[in-house]
């Protein structure tokens, strides 16, 4: 089955294409990585996927509904977003934030139902969030800051989730932690993951898949073994990189010239 | 909270009654309270019937318009503040202010001479506000993706629009007319009666309620609009609602009372500072807080230089700043 379907993608911002002719299936409890240089087109393309930019051609559909013609809170119910920069509103507290992801299950006029706060409770456990849950929001680290906001995707209770850069500005371990926290979702609770990496050797470790995009436009779409060592991912950025079998794990390193 | 809701309650009650009870008319606050339950069926009045007119047909419509108009403008202010995740947004910040003061300004000088009823300033400044919101929701909402800085642009462009019309229409009538319209800009609440109050109460009840409603979507806003999309909040049909509702109730006061200036604006920050950023909770409680603070605002207008009157907005700032000040600085030294 699958859970994310795009079809001929184009989108445009003003005369500029930004996403052209992209297709691409993803399925169900698997994890999809996409990666490509700056300006490569990866934010709007998840941007995209998550109904926050319209297509100016083509179709994007969530377990085989198209995002274009739902609403936003059935919308909300299907895929959750963790954005590159997310809005940290001070004065909130930890666990009101989390509760954020269950506002498309009780709505905007009637508070949080019994199992929408069970869920919330759930969740901050898990992700050892519960001794900040009364915590105001901006007083977390980077690190517990993107735990949080992924907390909150994951009180949203979709089947898939996107993520844009969700390890930038992380140090080693939370970067591993909350990769290995996602991988343990895909895992257990047959979560679909569709995230955008820098780092080419962790997109290797932890995704199923790897899809190259440069201008817009796909360019390989493979495992990750191979797409590591293609020669159009050097040529997309530019320079020559060497892979590093250690441990059973691609490390990815840069070269110069 | 709850002791902020219970102080909030005690104020309120307590503006109700120096609304009623302070004036030129000496009377005693518990005769007045008698007289209230007299009404009710329980005892006897022992007031006079001059005491008994002063109160019904003089003090209490004009408390009752101020606790509309706190209310309303509070409210607005706060919701304003949310819808537009900006600190310094206020109710007039699309042009209500703007649009009625030129339907005033129109209604007093009386452009093509005649019209200069009394009657016909509140409708002109009524349909003057609707009329510059929806303009600015027109010219800033169809054009450039419809941000929330578009729109806030669009109201600051319709504003100067409307007040060079204002200006213009001012600077070629009488002195006469042009200190009518400043008195009006000034906002009061001296022509209150129970007619203004039944004219405005439906739009300020539904508006009101409306605004209070609109607590829990304004708390997931203020994670932005994208990231509030992705929770689920359809924020375009929420912003229409919630701007609209606030407009139109604030374009229903201003018609009546005129141009009060800061309650909306400084009420629903010192919420905030005692509740917290939660729109659930300042919301209700800027309701009730605006309503209290503007009837003492005026009970000092109305008083301090007895027999003429201050202009409402000068207590307003006057009382309001300092207040503000004090719980800034009380709340800096809570928190250090």
């Amino acid at each position: 089955m699958k859970a994310v379907e795009i079809r001929e993608l184009t989108v445009r911002a003003g005369s500029a294409t930004l996403i052209s002719g992209f297709s691409l299936d993803v399925d169900a409890g698997t994890w999809c990585t996409i990666v490509g240089p700056n300006g490569a087109g990866k934010t709007t393309l998840v941007e995209t996927i998550v109904g926050l930019r319209r297509a100016a051609y083509g179709s994007v559909a969530v377990a085989g509904e198209l995002v274009s013609e739902m609403g936003e809170r059935d919308r909300a119910l299907r895929v959750s977003f963790v954005p590159q920069h997310p809005i940290v509103p001070a004065g909130m507290s930890v666990h009101d934030y989390v509760a954020l992801g269950r506002t498309a299950y009780h709505g905007l006029l009637r508070p949080p139902s019994a199992a929408d706060r069970q869920s919330v409770a759930d969740v901050l456990a898990r992700l050892a969030l519960d001794r900040f849950a009364r915590r105001d929001v901006i007083t977390l680290s980077g690190g517990e800051r993107q735990r949080m906001v992924l907390a909150r995707a994951l009180a949203q209770g979709t089947r898939v989730m996107v993520l844009d850069e969700p390890i930038t500005g992380l140090d080693l371990r939370h970067q591993m932690t909350t990769l290995e926290l996602l991988q343990y979702e895909v895992r257990t609770s047959g979560l679909t993951v569709i995230a955008t990496l820098h780092d080419l050797t962790l997109a290797g470790q932890f995704a199923d898949r790897l899809v190259l995009i440069d201008q817009g436009r796909l360019l390989l779409d493979g495992p990750s073994g191979e797409v590591v060592r293609s020669r159009e991912l050097e040529d997309c950025y530019q320079m020559s990189l060497r892979v590093i079998n250690v441990d059973g794990a691609d490390v990815v390193i840069p070269v110069r010239r | 909270m709850t002791i902020v809701a219970a102080a909030t309650l005690v104020v309120l009650v307590a503006a109700v009654v120096c609304g009623l009870v302070i004036g030129p008319t000496p009377i005693d606050a518990l005769r007045v309270v008698g007289d209230i339950f007299s009404h009710l069926g329980v005892g006897h009045s022992t007031l006079t019937p001059l005491q008994s007119t002063v109160i019904w047909t003089i003090r209490a419509p004009r408390m009752v318009l101020g606790l509309l108009a706190g209310s309303m403008l509070a409210v607005a202010g706060g919701t304003y503040q949310g819808v537009f995740r900006n600190p310094l947004a206020d109710p007039y910040l699309l042009g209500v202010a703007a649009g009625a003061g030129l339907g005033a300004t129109i209604a007093i000088v009386g452009v093509g001479s005649g019209v200069s009823t009394p009657d016909w300033t509140p409708l002109l400044a009524f349909g003057g506000a609707t009329l510059a919101v929806l303009v600015t929701w027109v010219v800033g909402g169809r054009g450039l993706g419809s941000t929330t800085s578009t729109l806030i642009l669009a109201g600051v462009a319709v504003a100067a629009l409307l007040t060079s019309f204002q200006t213009f229409l001012l600077q070629q009538s009488s002195p006469d007319s042009i200190a009518r319209v400043y008195i009006w800009l000034l906002g009061s609440l001296a022509n209150a009666s129970w007619g203004s109050v039944t004219l405005v109460l439906p739009y300020v009840a539904v508006c009101v309620v409306i605004c209070v409603a609109a607590g829990r979507a304004l708390d997931v806003m203020s994670v932005g609009e994208d990231e509030s999309r992705t929770l689920g909040l359809p924020v375009r049909r929420v912003r229409l609602i919630v701007i609209a509702a606030s407009s139109l109730g604030t374009a229903a006061i201003v018609s009546s009372v005129g141009l009060i200036g800061f309650v909306g604006i400084i009420v629903p920050h010192i919420v905030r500072l005692l509740v917290g950023t939660s729109y659930r909770r300042i919301l209700p409680i800027s309701v009730a807080f605006g309503a209290a603070f503007l009837v003492f605002a005026d009970t000092i207008a109305r008083t301090v230089l007895a027999p003429s009157e201050l202009p409402l907005g000068v207590v307003t700032a006057a009382v309001g700043a300092p207040v503000f000040v004090i719980i800034l600085s009380l709340r800096r030294r809570m928190v250090v």
